[in-house]
């Protein structure tokens, strides 16, 4: 398992970003090192910007999160689709638990941020409201200390390391 | 039971309307997870997904052979896990152009033209699809009964007793029956590589007598690849008004005089699709459809047009086949038009056949040849009566030997016409018999293949 960094590898800005309207997807491994993906429902950072918390609604979440619960491998995608900038998390870390209060508060906030930011590409409210929809006791968040990041914006660079922050 | 799904139920996820995530695991073992702009149909068992960078996707998938997709219905919003294993690349062919111009309108359509450039067509196999337990919309009400549009098209196709007739009937269908109001028909000419258009619907000039090359845009590489090409996003990438001004470039004339019957086509066009018409194993030609909305055109459009087509090809072929089996039947006495005015001017280059009308440029190739013919055996003798069986014998016309689509040339030539000057003009007075009726007097030149063409 990778240790974590001693300083956080997430600026401010870049809390900013995966913390705004963002597509958020996760991944980890099964046993048999089979690929898990699931959507989130937004994301939020602990203060001190080492902690990354995303939340993913249970029931649509397949064998993600089983997967993240035995081995605490994730990877986990933030694109904006109007800009396609992307970044990429990595932990070994990964543990799952139940939302705590006012996290549902955020997932909601993180939906109409969403959706007002895809809607210019003709993505209507009640398409993303389908595509996030979930019920509140389905909710559950992934804490996890990411030990890599890298930039995946498309392009030649994409896959390179992300560049430490700014001291 | 339930019910196991293919790749054919879940087609409405593959348009790249919304990006698909690609999870896959390092040898290691770490999770990679990516999006990906087009998860592209191959078969009722197969994927193909867009390698555009060497990433650790793909890298990961080299090594493993195995990734994890989460698709989108964009309508319904349902959401599929596909289980994929990695089969093999795909550099070039239909599959690989299909993807390249579905990717190009992406593209263009999200800002990435330029950024977006097919490397390869990675084709997986689908082990699994496992529908994600969601929230759904319903599937849009009003949607068109393809199935019976196609069955409208066929009637018509099967129907149809000579070529122009197929021709015109086929564009006709194609709006009464599946709404397509911009449409097009160009015939194959194998042995120049290129294909010529004889007849369209819907556009502000007919077009007829147009020309793309092999590999050029949409149709032309339909036409060079023998495969469905379809966009769904206005792109400036495949663009074949361009591709044909690029193509006649090419032919080194456009410095000296423009010989090029400009394509018709939709200036604000955002979904094109064009599929190959064969019969036997030969391509006959391309039917070309569009419209100024995006995603106009999707799989299911896509498999009627394939199916028409494959109507469409074989009955091109056959009603060529029997039109110069000119019936015994004597034409209509010809009303000998009057014959007056000042003299039209037809000129004739003899490097290309190209003729033209005063300074007008009419047509070229094996359908100018014909034209020459008429006129030269009309201006020596008078003649004006002629049978499809003598301009095949005839050498100066030179034919290809095989599938000379001569009945296609003469409707394409009889159409020029008549687009382009009220003085000449063919008509069909019967199955391989037509006549040229002229009603100005005619002054024909003739410039040897050495002598330079000037704009005049």
């Amino acid at each position: 398992m990778a240790n974590a960094p001693e300083t956080p590898l997430l600026d401010a800005e870049h809390v900013a970003f995966v913390e705004s309207g963002v597509s958020i997807l996760a991944a980890s491994r099964a046993v048999d090192d089979a690929p898990s993906v699931a959507r989130s429902h937004g994301c939020r950072v602990s203060a001190d910007r080492r902690k990354v918390t995303i939340f993913v609604a249970r029931g649509q979440a397949g064998t993600l999160l089983d997967d993240v619960s035995r081995c605490g491998a994730l990877a986990v995608v933030f694109s904006y689709p109007p800009t396609h900038r992307t970044i990429q998390l990595k932990s070994e870390n990964a543990r799952v638990r139940p939302p705590a209060p006012g996290e549902t508060d955020h997932v909601a906030a993180y939906i109409e941020a969403f959706t007002s930011g895809v809607s210019p590409f003709g993505y209507e409210p009640r398409q993303m409201a389908t595509l996030f929809a979930f019920t509140e006791g389905d909710l559950v968040a992934i804490d996890f200390v990411p030990e890599s990041a890298f930039v995946q914006t498309p392009g030649p660079k994409a896959g390179a390391p992300m560049p430490p922050p700014a001291p | 039971m339930s019910s196991v799904l293919s790749v054919d139920d879940i087609r409405a996820c593959m348009d790249g309307a919304i990006p698909a995530a690609v999870a896959t695991c390092a040898p290691d073992g770490t999770p990679n997870v990516s999006l990906v702009s087009q998860v592209f149909y191959v078969d009722g068992a197969h994927v193909a997904l867009s390698y555009q960078f060497f990433n650790k996707t793909r890298q990961n998938v080299l090594s493993t052979l195995r990734a994890t997709a989460l698709a989108i219905d964009p309508q319904t919003i349902a959401r599929y896990r596909l289980a994929l294993d990695y089969v093999r690349t795909e550099v070039d062919g239909p599959l690989f152009e299909r993807m390249k111009a579905h990717l190009a309108g992406i593209a263009s359509h999200t800002g990435m033209a330029g950024v977006f450039k097919l490397q390869g067509a990675d084709v997986y196999r689908v082990r699994a699809i496992d529908p994600v337990p969601c929230v759904t919309l319903p599937e849009p009400a009003g949607r068109r009964n393809l199935l019976a549009a196609v069955r409208g098209v066929a009637q018509r196709v099967g129907g149809s007793t000579d070529l122009a007739h197929l021709f015109d009937e086929t564009l006709f269908a194609l709006e009464a029956n599946l709404g397509i109001r911009h449409a097009m028909l160009l015939m194959a000419d194998p042995p120049r590589e290129r294909v010529y258009t004889v007849a369209t619907r819907g556009y502000a000039t007919s077009g007829v007598g147009s020309e793309i090359a092999f590999g050029a845009g949409v149709i032309g590489v339909a036409a060079r690849e023998r495969t469905p090409i379809r966009i769904m996003h206005a792109t400036n990438e495949w663009g074949y008004g361009r591709a044909i001004r690029a193509s006649a470039a090419d032919d080194g004339f456009s410095d000296v005089i423009a010989k090029e019957i400009p394509l018709p086509g939709l200036p604000d066009s955002r979904s094109q699709l064009a599929v190959p018409l064969i019969a036997g194993d030969a391509l006959v030609g391309v039917l070309f459809v569009e419209d100024v909305a995006d995603r106009r055109f999707g799989y299911d459009d896509e498999d009627a047009l394939l199916a028409i087509a494959g109507l469409l090809g074989p009955a091109i072929r056959g009603l060529q086949a029997c039109a110069d089996d000119a019936d015994d039947a004597p034409g209509q006495r010809p009303r000998q038009p009057s014959v007056l005015g000042p003299p039209l001017k037809l000129r004739h280059y003899v490097a290309d056949d190209s003729i033209f009308v005063g300074d007008d440029y009419l047509i070229k190739g094996v359908a100018g040849a014909i034209l020459w013919k008429l006129v030269g055996d009309y201006a020596r003798a008078g003649r004006t009566d002629f049978t499809n069986r003598e301009l095949r014998l005839d050498p100066q016309i030179r034919l290809p030997d095989l599938f000379d689509n001569l009945e296609a040339r003469l409707i394409l030539l009889q159409r020029r016409l008549a687009e382009r000057s009220d003085a000449v003009r063919i008509e069909k007075t019967g199955r391989g018999r037509f006549r040229l009726c002229v009603h100005r007097p005619m002054e024909l030149q003739e410039i040897s293949a050495g002598a330079r063409q000037s704009g005049g």
